[in-house]
């Protein structure tokens, strides 16, 4: 199945999957979204707020990501630390906040799975092991 | 004896934990391991995706570090290993 980019013609929110959301999260209207291209979805989020993300932000978001799952920001901070050094560097140098411990195929859809947080749920360093984390660490099975 | 090689990232920990290791790999047993770091290096990114045939099948898909390869045998093994398992890998050319 192929994604596709959609807006909502009342606020524009964006989604980009294939299928609209039935109730747009942000105005909540039903019904709400339109196909566009992908050039109308660069232009609405490239000409947008430059929203930034420090890497105490960043940190903050992933604990609230964590927050309530099976799963927790690993309480090694000097890891945490090292780890969110590299996915910086790797959205400097290389466009997204690809994960330290992998590297770019060069294939656009294999790289959008190792943008951090990916689905490390399904992976078999996580998924069955009592003691999962995330390849690279930064998430660990909640004890 | 051909070189092995490592590839590696500067910021994953998994890496930085292995290095002692590698190096004492290669005091011991004369074993030289050629260390690539891929993130802040194109080249050595680029060799190693050069191998991703022989490397993603070892790594769950996809192409990890750290990873060591052979590149004689195409043989590799990644992740964060204990020291015995490394030298068993390295040695068993």
């Amino acid at each position: 199945m192929k994604k596709r980019y959609w807006r909502c013609f009342v606020c524009n929110d964006i989604h980009y999957g294939v299928a609209p959301p039935e109730l747009c999260p942000t105005c909540k209207v039903l019904n709400a979204y339109v196909e566009i291209s992908a050039d109308e979805a660069r232009g609405i989020l490239g000409g947008g707020p430059g929203i930034t993300l420090t890497p105490g932000e960043f940190r903050a978001a992933i604990e609230r990501f964590a927050a309530g799952q099976e799963f927790e920001v690993n309480p090694d901070r000097e890891k945490v630390g090292m780890l969110i050094e590299g996915v910086f560097a790797n959205e400097a140098n290389h466009g997204l906040k690809y994960c330290p411990c992998r590297l770019c195929a060069k294939d656009w859809e294999e790289d959008l799975k190792i943008v951090c947080p990916c689905n490390f749920t399904i992976h078999e360093t996580y998924k069955g092991v009592r003691d999962g984390e995330c390849w690279c660490g930064l998430f660990v099975r909640r004890k | 004896m051909a070189d092995l090689l490592m590839f590696h990232g500067r910021e994953c920990p998994h890496c930085k934990k292995m290095m002692p290791l590698v190096e004492k790999l290669e005091q011991e047993s004369g074993v030289r391991i050629d260390k690539r770091e891929v993130w802040h290096d194109e080249k050595n990114a680029d060799l190693m995706r050069s191998y991703r045939s022989a490397l993603a099948p070892k790594c769950g898909g996809q192409l990890r570090v750290p990873t060591f390869f052979n590149p004689d045998t195409q043989d590799a093994i990644c992740g964060e290993v204990e020291f015995e398992k490394l030298k068993e890998w390295a040695l068993k050319r």
